[in-house]
């Protein structure tokens, strides 16, 4: 149904020999025959840094085949980050999640086991799931044209979902917005914006938390009164003083009848 | 004055802002337990690398792949595909991949072993659809390469092994060519194609596996025509059953040329069985076919000529064959005897000969053995043993080797259909014994570590000490009920038709129950579980019953056939009785009434709209004739778009004389435009939810009434275009439209449509508010919407003095017939994540404020306050607003991590979130369920009405000793200055 545009190599960072085997059969061709189709193509390439690298042979490529089947509406896709290819009805969206390395959780002594492993790409509220290839990339096929939405969901990380745009009229073209702050993406890379600390972390044992407490609180209150008030009292009037004692004396100890009413009085 | 303080309540639970939920790192555990499963296992491959841990590859009905340890059962790793993914075939090439084929054939995957990483993916497309193969030949070589060779979707691919390139294909595109069996004869380079076509026509294609090159195709027409499949029984023979079911054909391909041979079944066994079945197996020369009571089993001899080896009228699994040298294969049987399953394993050729025979005694409650992988290992004397995995009727997983069973899973709690709750019992003197601390040292080092612990002095070892003292000691796994209500049985209906219960302190099985009604039987041939009710919930004057949970079972997948109720005690875990129904069950209504035993009075709904009664007793008959004509309810017919008011009528009339059966009324209805709508949602409070107030008093100390209805439905319907998947429709033709209905009048209280969105809509309603979940097309982005409803009539009210003086008319009876006068309030906000359910917090008694449980795309569960989610949320809250707790609005709500409840952990496969009310005020039970299991509590509003988990007892203690030293110190000093004043 679509064309598999398949890449040998792995890009490991040599000269890489793409190698792509072309098969399409559109939807009405599909009954009489198949169209096979191989090309070999050595593109000399002297790093593999980022993505945008690989575009750059790629759109060569895609100039190169195009010239040779014009009738193909084809598109060139391949390992290469965004970009989709296919016959008439059914795309693929290929693509690439990054995530960078010694980002906050790994540089913090514990990383995530199998970290990549446990990334899932899932297009359209999980109507098709996908997992990532060692080198991060990874694709959907048979898409129909549209506006599809692609999520990602990887513990300890916050993707913004990606709207992409098939479009059925100019194959390939691929039109990829992260939804949440509507940036336009050149290609298909999608990297977290964000990562997510899920636990609170507990705050180092300090003087000033002890005493914020609310047992501290009572202790310091306690302590506020027991030598702070004597020296209230040293620094009143002495003859005010006179006259509370004296008035103290008068009542006597206060015993529990002269706090009732009535008491006060015998 | 009641207002005033209710005033200060909200004043106090605003107080609390943000990160409601958070958890510390050491905390995990403490509250929570979080299980994982992965199903019903499909198909097993041993991975046969001699070094490392020994390894199961499984693949299992519900769409995981995973790789089990063989010694214990652990889960290596697991991978989830998706929901349409449905796994075809696994194995295992080059030692080091699992390959698995999915999606009808249409996907290849390649993953690591021993990590699970996938390596490459291949989408494989063909002409037609088909059946589909996956073969890993060990031997196949190509340019270096080893090949796989798959075929699907009617095209033959072979793929190289290192990176899941097409290296040739090869179509079979004849229109009525069904493939039946591809066949790799082991050291030649040849493969197999064979399959039937235009039903009578018998196919083999024979074609070169180095280049796809077709060497021969031969076809030969059989009159009878084949019904099944076939079973292959050595690399040149197959044999299929005619149309009849009652001839076996053995046909052999040898050298390109076909010959067969027909033998009517009755030719081998005397007695007339009727149709028979093939049962596949791999087994060369042996094959198996089973009719309604028997399975016989047939040895193949020379060419054609059949022989009945065993015939055994017992349930009998068969495994696939092992080849455990050059010529030799062995297979195991297992076989039932009442406690006892017999394992036998015996070589292919040699069929009265056993390599091994053991029993093993086996659970009742695990049912019949399904499925049965077979592994071998070489003992420390050079001999063969054996080990075999076994799938229960029960979905569980076990390994038995020397006649023992070394591990089992329970992967039946991966497919839960339902699940109700219920209490422990009450604890009496000797029912459970407090433990003491073992003695005075032990306490004190405990205390001294968690004192260290406090003031951060701990090493790491002593924070794992310490953690693992907090899990033993606490009490939260004690089979009795507790003061705060954390400690409750949860009560699961899995897909197998097994009640599980499970112990809400750390998620242990408690009992297990195999339901008897949900067995195969004549009278119910595929009998589905469906749903849980509570159905005696003992208190008050019944407290020496145990409670009992009724499960509605059905005799198949459609609605009109009959039912079967179970009744089972949740204390002991036995069935107490049960009864087949001889109507089928639409609809339960649980009624808000008990009867004087305590047990629940049910309404069930049959296909011809009559109402049953249960329990039939003449008590709930009495009550329920009180009640008669407040009964009302409602049904949803989602393919006409109707939903109908329905309330009872009067005693059944016609042929049969029940009085617990009742003719039932439509009411009203509401219809639903075909053409611009169609309903994909529907919810309801749930019964059993508590409002704490009627009143809601806002910032300018003005008092709202909420509407609160237990009869309002919250509808959601699209556009029949835009039913299907995002992006499948443009803005302008979708749209989406939210009813809120009274279910006793039929009335539309309000409508509102979003322009431009679409499905799916998760919804969830709660006291006088609902809050969806949906799509909006033009921003492209996921929009949450909340509606509030309240009442106008009463808005006169809000005078105190009328309150005081009794004017008011909060005390009226309400009538659902009286027009309300209601207003509603909406807003809507992005939400970043595509949801998979949505749930919200339920308290005792309804005060604590609420919290949604949004269960996200990424089988996580977010908690998010309801006061984001508050239609009077403005851009610049007032300074009162501001005091009463409102937030600012913001266009998306906020995802904090630390409000996820999951924390770190997923819930695979996330199906449903349940929450119940704890006897705390504050706290509510959260599970949730899919391929997972996760449980926790949770405070929404924090734990106001009980000390956390985490607080200090030490510094308390500190904190009193120093008190009551500076008592002292303070005495003896006003002492001594008194003396000195008297000296004076």
């Amino acid at each position: 149904m679509a064309f598999s545009c398949k890449n040998s190599s792995k890009f490991n960072g040599f000269s890489s020999c793409i190698k792509m085997v072309m098969v399409g059969t559109s939807a009405i061709m599909m009954q009489q025959r198949t169209l096979a189709m191989e090309a070999s193509l050595c593109v000399k390439k002297s790093k593999k840094k980022g993505a945008d690298s690989v575009t750059r042979p790629n759109s060569q490529i895609s100039a190169a085949m195009a010239a040779v089947t014009p009738l193909l509406l084809l598109l060139l896709l391949s390992s290469a980050p965004s970009f989709s290819s296919g016959s008439r009805n059914a795309y693929n969206i290929n693509g690439r999640v990054k995530i960078p390395q010694g980002l906050g959780l790994g540089t913090k002594g514990y990383a995530l086991p199998g970290r990549m492993s446990n990334v899932k790409v899932l297009l359209n509220g999980g109507q098709n799931i996908t997992f990532l290839r060692p080198d991060g990339y990874f694709s959907f096929h048979n898409i129909p044209a549209g506006t599809h939405l692609i999520e990602v969901s990887a513990i300890g990380y916050f993707f913004s979902p990606v709207r992409v745009d098939v479009s059925a009229r100019n194959p390939g073209k691929v039109q990829a917005a992260l939804t949440e702050n509507r940036k336009g993406l050149s290609e298909l890379v999608l990297e977290p914006l964000r990562e997510e600390q899920y636990y609170e972390i507990r705050e180092p044992f300090s003087i000033m938390s002890l005493l914020k407490s609310p047992m501290g609180l009572m202790v310091g209150f306690m302590l506020a009164v027991a030598f702070l008030m004597p020296k209230l009292v040293e620094n009143m009037d002495p003859e005010e003083m006179r006259r509370a004692q004296e008035e103290m004396r008068s009542q006597g100890v206060p015993s529990l009848s002269s706090l009732l009413p009535g008491g006060a009085r015998n | 004055m009641a207002i005033r303080s209710f005033f200060l309540f909200i004043l106090f639970f605003s107080s609390s802002l943000s990160p409601v939920f958070s958890l510390y790192e050491d905390q995990v555990g403490l509250m929570d337990w979080h299980q994982q499963y992965i199903g019903k296992v499909k198909q097993a491959v041993f991975s046969s690398q001699r070094a490392g841990r020994k390894r199961v590859v499984v693949s299992t009905e519900e769409n995981v792949i995973a790789s089990l340890d063989l010694r214990h059962g652990e889960i290596f790793w697991r991978h989830l595909l998706g929901a349409d993914d449905v796994i075809d075939g696994i194995d295992i090439g080059l030692g080091k991949y699992v390959i698995t084929l999915s999606s009808g054939g249409s996907i290849l995957r390649s993953w690591n072993l021993p990590d699970g990483q996938m390596v490459w993916e291949s989408s494989l497309q063909g002409p037609k659809h088909s059946k589909s193969f996956l073969l890993v030949p060990t031997n196949l070589k190509f340019d270096k390469d080893n090949v796989l060779v798959v075929f699907s979707n009617g095209r033959l691919h072979a793929i190289s092994c290192i990176d899941g390139e097409v290296l040739w294909k090869k179509d079979f595109e004849a229109e009525s060519f069904e493939v039946q069996q591809v066949i790799l004869p082991p050291g030649s380079d040849l493969i197999h194609v064979v399959g039937f076509a235009a039903l009578s026509q018998f196919e083999m294609y024979q074609i070169n596996a180095k280049n796809g090159e077709l060497l021969k195709h031969e076809s030969a027409s059989f009159s009878s025509g084949f019904s099944g499949q076939v079973s292959l029984v050595s690399t040149e023979t197959v044999v299929a059953l005619d149309s009849t079911g009652s001839i076996l054909l053995t046909i052999s391909f040898q050298d390109g040329k076909i010959s067969s041979q027909q033998t009517p079944i009755s030719n081998l066994v005397e007695d007339s069985l009727g149709p028979a079945v093939i049962i596949p197996s791999s087994v060369s020369g042996i094959f198996a076919i089973k009719t309604d009571a028997v399975t016989i089993f047939i040895r193949v001899i020379g060419k054609g000529n059949l022989e009945v080896v065993e015939k055994t009228t017992h349930e009998i699994a068969v495994s696939d064959a092992l080849s455990i040298s050059e010529d030799q294969q062995a297979f195991a049987l297992i076989q039932h005897a009442s406690s006892e399953i017999h394992l036998t394993v015996k070589l292919a050729h040699d069929w009265d000969g056993n390599l091994l025979k053991e029993s093993v005694k086996m659970d009742r409650q695990r049912g019949l053995v399904h499925k049965v992988f077979i592994n071998n290992y070489i003992r420390t004397d050079r001999s063969y043993g054996f080990r075999v995995l076994i799938v229960m009727e029960d979905h569980s997983l076990l390994l038995l080797q020397q006649g023992e069973i070394v591990w089992s899973r329970e992967d039946g709690l991966a497919s839960i259909i339902d699940v109700t709750t219920s209490e422990l019992p009450v604890e009496r003197d000797g029912v459970s014994v407090a433990k003491v601390e073992h003695n005075l040292f032990e306490w004190l080092k405990g205390h001294m570590l968690k004192l260290k612990g406090t003031l951060m002095l701990a090493s790491p070892e002593d924070m794992a000490a310490i953690q693992s003292m907090r899990l033993k000691s606490s009490e939260k796994s004690k089979m009795t009920r507790d003061h705060n209500g954390f400690r409750k049985l949860l009560i699961v209906l899995t897909r197998a038709g097994k009640l599980f219960a499970l112990h809400t302190g750390d998620g242990r099985i408690v009992w297990s129950y195999l339901l008897r009604s949900l067995h195969k039987s004549e009278a119910c041939q595929s009998p589905i579980g469906l749903n849980l009710y509570q159905w005696q919930v003992p208190h008050h004057h019944a407290m020496d019953e145990n409670p009992s949970v009724l499960v509605v079972s059905r005799c198949g997948p459609s609605s009109d056939t009959s039912g079967v109720l179970s009744f089972v005690d949740t204390y002991t875990g036995k069935e107490l009785s049960s009864l087949s129904l001889d109507h089928a069950v639409v609809q339960v209504i649980p009624l808000p009434y008990t009867d004087s035993t305590e047990q629940r009075l049910h309404l069930l709904i049959d296909a011809d709209k009559h109402a049953h009664l249960y329990p039939k007793t003449s008590g709930a008959l009495s009550i329920f004739k009180r009640e008669f004509s407040n009964i009302y309810w409602y049904s949803v017919e989602d393919q006409n778009g109707i939903i109908k008011g329905h309330a009872l009528k009067c005693k059944c009339t016609g042929e049969v004389a029940d009085e617990f059966c009742f003719d039932t009324r439509d009411l009203w209805s509401v219809v639903f435009p075909s053409e611009s709508e169609k309903t994909i949602a529907t919810v309801t409070r749930k019964l059993n939810e508590v409002v704490h107030t009627q009143a809601k008093v806002v910032a300018d100390q003005d008092v709202m009434y909420k509407y609160i209805s237990r009869n309002l439905l919250f509808v959601a319907t699209v556009a029949p275009k835009g039913s299907g998947e995002i992006g499948s429709v443009t803005p302008e033709e979708s749209w989406l439209v939210a009813y809120l209905i009274d279910t006793v009048t039929g009335r539309i209280l309000h409508r509102v449509t979003h322009h431009g969105s679409q499905g799916p809509v998760h919804a969830v309603f709660s006291e006088n508010w609902v809050v969806y979940h949906y799509f909006n097309l033009r921003a492209h982005r996921y929009e949450m919407s909340v509606i509030e409803i309240y009442d106008q009539s009463r808005a006169d009210n809000k005078d105190v003095w009328k309150l005081v003086l009794g004017k008011h008319n909060l005390t009226s009876p309400i009538s659902l017939f009286s027009r309300p006068e209601v207003i509603t309030k909406s807003q809507s906000y992005f939400f970043t994540h595509s949801l998979k359910a949505i749930a919200v917090t339920s308290t005792a008694k309804g005060i604590t404020s609420k919290q949604l449980l949004l269960g996200t795309i990424g089988d996580q569960v977010l908690a998010l306050d309801k006061r984001f989610l508050d239609p009077r949320r403005t851009v610049n809250p007032t300074q009162l607003e501001k005091e009463e707790g409102i937030i600012p609005l913001t266009e998306s709500l906020p995802i904090i991590p630390q409000s996820y409840v999951t924390h770190a952990l997923r819930v695979e496969g996330l199906r449903g979130i349940i929450t119940v009310p704890a006897k705390l005020e504050s706290t509510t039970l959260v599970f949730a369920h899919g391929v997972d299991l996760f449980f926790t509590q949770l405070a929404p509003s924090r734990t106001y009405d009980s000390l956390t988990e985490d607080f200090s007892y030490a510094l308390l203690l500190i904190t009193i000793v120093a008190l009551v030293a500076a008592i002292f110190v303070t005495w003896r000093l006003s002492e001594r200055k008194e003396l000195q004043e008297k000296w004076r």
